[in-house]
């Protein structure tokens, strides 16, 4: 029993570190320009095919195909900010439905790219670590080691750099950020982008692990807006606590329960959040 | 001059009507799974109509009655969903107005589809696993493939013999076909002598199986049973069971999709994986199949694809027998009627009726098959009586 307990919390570390990638770029990006994005898993699913085609079909190295995931997501963030949501920088509804059509865009874009079949994804590492009974497989552990330092990195420019201070300072007032010098024209974009960014390199991560299609940007997208409503919209601290809260309570109740009772637990839990902290466990209430 | 217009518009129309005569069409249904997780075995099954049906028209189209008929076949997609196959099968019969339907790949959307197709006298063909796909009161439903509960039995007490198998572990879609096979599998492990001690079941969208995975393994299990699960998500299963250590022996009992899951989990994890196997590279006709197959799609042959080559081309035989297309009853009755039928997998006969109480269900060889650097080596051969 003690041996399910310590892999199953193993489990739920590794599977709250992946949410909390994907759920941290979604609430950034609602933060910075207040916009549900319903095509936050599609960036996912395209993060994960940039890695299949960088390292099937170029034969790029593992890293550096991450690396250059990241950089093209932001490219690519920046350009969909300007084309598709520029528009509608004060229009939250509008907004969320522009990004549901361009969520079908993409995925439809992807179907006809690739075709609806999974592709497989090369094994990056096999094999596994372990402790007298407890093991981690080392494929679960590079993408758990990869996401952290990641997030440390991500970390580090939110709180120690410039432009990070000016996305945070965006995140809590945008009118008191702009009056203060914030250049919305830069970091709009930005905000987008690195959001954008950290779901392909969670698609980029997961790939080897879960395999790649056009349709498997859905699961993780709902993961995010448990994570981010569990947490609080726009609240990054909440999302790192809700993240780890939802892996450990899947991983848990599917070891010890089932299946199915995860997904009602969770769900439990979102409705007991909602009617008695409706602003989410660490999130500001709309004023 | 007014006169010879008339004359071309009147020979304009009779050529038109020459040409409608000599090109009757066939339109013939398949619907299938093409996205998702059953898409490979949609796509082997809406391959093997279209092959048959290239294969009659290149011939100059089927003769049935004096008439030759072009064969047409009209794909929809039903992302192995009972609500998206009701709609498909309602624009077929309604608007497209086929009376047969290769398909359906799932259990629940051949249930689901059949209150409309057996109501309107439409011939199906289905690849689902389900016991109540076939019965008295659905008389025009047969299935081409064999399924679990034909091949379960010599299989698992094959292998439960030669691998010295007590315990076995198995993950199950939680929907129709899952649950079915979970019953039939329980069965047929206990009589061969040990049993199938954790039962784990899961939405069918799932990637994710550590959790599941961990709880069976931790139960401490010989092996791991993978039938009942899509070509990919046995794969998945495969995977994450090998990154989790674990080293038993794995077990796909029904359904071939030996290609499938090397290519989503790789030669070291499948290595020495017991398989099912339709299909014997050694016969000449199957292997010809297989080759114009890759040639024209360019992917690796599913392996429930021979039975619908073969189940369609008995249909046109059948068509044939009867001496109609329209008239469905006497079609399904010539087809109840072929025998000893000359397929590319071997000798086809109908079977079933103790099973099902209809005799809609076709009977072939099969075998065991050992993966070996991610390709599959026949270990035992069998029919339903026993595997040696």
């Amino acid at each position: 029993m003690s041996f399910l307990i310590a892999q199953s919390l193993i489990n739920g570390v590794i599977l709250g570190t992946l949410y909390l990638l994907m759920a941290i770029g979604f609430t950034l990006a609602f933060g910075v320009m207040r916009i549900v994005n319903f095509a936050h898993g599609e960036f996912y699913m395209l993060g994960a095919f940039g890695a299949l085609i960088g390292v099937t079909w170029l034969g790029l190295p593992y890293p550096v195909t991450l690396a250059l995931t990241i950089v093209f997501a932001i490219l690519f963030g920046a350009v969909i900010e300007r084309l598709v949501f520029r528009p509608f920088r004060n229009d939250e509804l509008s907004g969320m439905i522009a990004s549901l059509g361009l969520a079908m865009i993409l995925q439809h874009g992807a179907l006809i790219l690739f075709g609806p079949d999974p592709q497989a994804f090369p094994a990056m590492v096999s094999g596994v670590f372990k402790w007298g009974a407890l093991i981690v497989p080392k494929s679960r552990a590079l993408a758990l080691g990869i996401g952290i330092v990641i997030l440390l990195v991500f970390y580090l420019f939110l709180m120690h750099t410039r432009h990070g201070r000016a996305l945070r300072a965006l995140v809590q007032d945008q009118e008191v950020a702009a009056v203060f010098g914030v250049r919305l024209e830069i970091m709009y974009p930005l905000g987008l982008g690195l959001g954008i960014a950290l779901a392909a390199v969670a698609g980029g991560l997961m790939a080897p692990l879960f395999g790649v299609s056009p349709f498997i940007g859905a699961t993780p997208l709902l993961k995010a807006f448990i994570v981010v409503i569990l947490g609080g919209l726009g609240s990054i601290p909440g999302a790192a606590l809700a993240a780890i809260l939802l892996g450990l309570i899947e991983s848990f109740t599917s070891s010890f329960v089932s299946a199915s009772a995860a997904d009602i637990v969770i769900f439990a839990l979102v409705i007991g959040v909602l009617l008695v902290r409706p602003a989410g466990l660490l999130g500001r209430a709309e004023v | 001059m007014k006169r010879t217009t008339i004359l071309a518009a009147a020979s304009a129309l009779a050529m038109v009507a020459t040409g409608a005569l000599a090109q009757e069409t066939l339109k013939i249904g398949a619907l299938t799974t093409m996205s998702g997780a059953g898409a490979s075995w949609g796509n082997g099954m809406k391959r093997a109509a279209e092959m048959a049906a290239e294969d009659v028209n290149e011939a100059g189209g089927l003769e049935v009655g004096g008439t030759k008929y072009q064969v047409e076949i009209i794909a929809y997609d039903d992302s192995y969903k009972a609500n998206e196959a009701v709609t498909a099968a309602n624009r077929l019969v309604f608007e497209d107005k086929v009376k047969y339907i290769i398909g359906t790949v799932g259990s629940a959307p051949i249930l689901a589809i059949q209150p409309i197709t057996e109501e309107n006298g439409v011939i199906t063909m289905t690849l689902g696993f389900t016991a109540q796909a076939l019965g008295e009161d659905k008389q025009y439903t047969f299935r081409p493939n064999p399924t679990t509960a034909e091949v379960a039995q010599p299989q698992i007490d094959w292998i439960v013999a030669n691998q010295g198998v007590k315990t076995v572990g198995a993950l199950f879609p939680k929907d129709e076909t899952g649950e079915a096979i979970a019953g039939d599998l329980s069965a047929a492990y206990e009589k061969a002598g040990a049993t199938l001690a954790a039962k784990e079941f899961f939405e069918r969208d799932r990637v994710d199986f550590i959790p599941l995975l961990t709880r069976i393994i931790a139960q401490g299990v010989d092996a791991i049973e993978l039938d009942g699960n899509s070509p990919v998500t046995a794969g998945q299963i495969v995977q994450q069971a090998r990154d989790l250590g674990f080293e038993g022996v794995i077990i796909r009992t029904g359904g071939p999709a030996t290609q499938e899951i090397v290519n989503v989990a790789g030669e070291a994890a499948t290595e020495g994986m017991f398989v099912h196997s339709a299909f014997d590279p050694g016969v000449a006709s199957a292997k010809a199949y297989e080759d114009r197959y890759v040639e024209t799609y360019n992917e690796p042959m599913n392996g429930f694809s021979p039975f619908f080559y073969d189940g369609t081309k008995m249909l046109f035989q059948a068509m044939q027998d009867a001496g109609t297309v329209e008239d469905t009853e006497a079609v399904k009755t010539a087809y109840e009627n072929i025998t000893d039928y000359e397929g590319i997998l071997g000798t086809m006969n109908w079977t079933g009726a103790d099973r099902y109480g209809i005799a809609h269900q076709l009977d072939s060889p099969f075998y065991i098959a050992r993966v070996t650097g991610g390709q599959e080596e026949i270990v035992a051969r069998c029919t339903s009586a026993g595997c040696e």
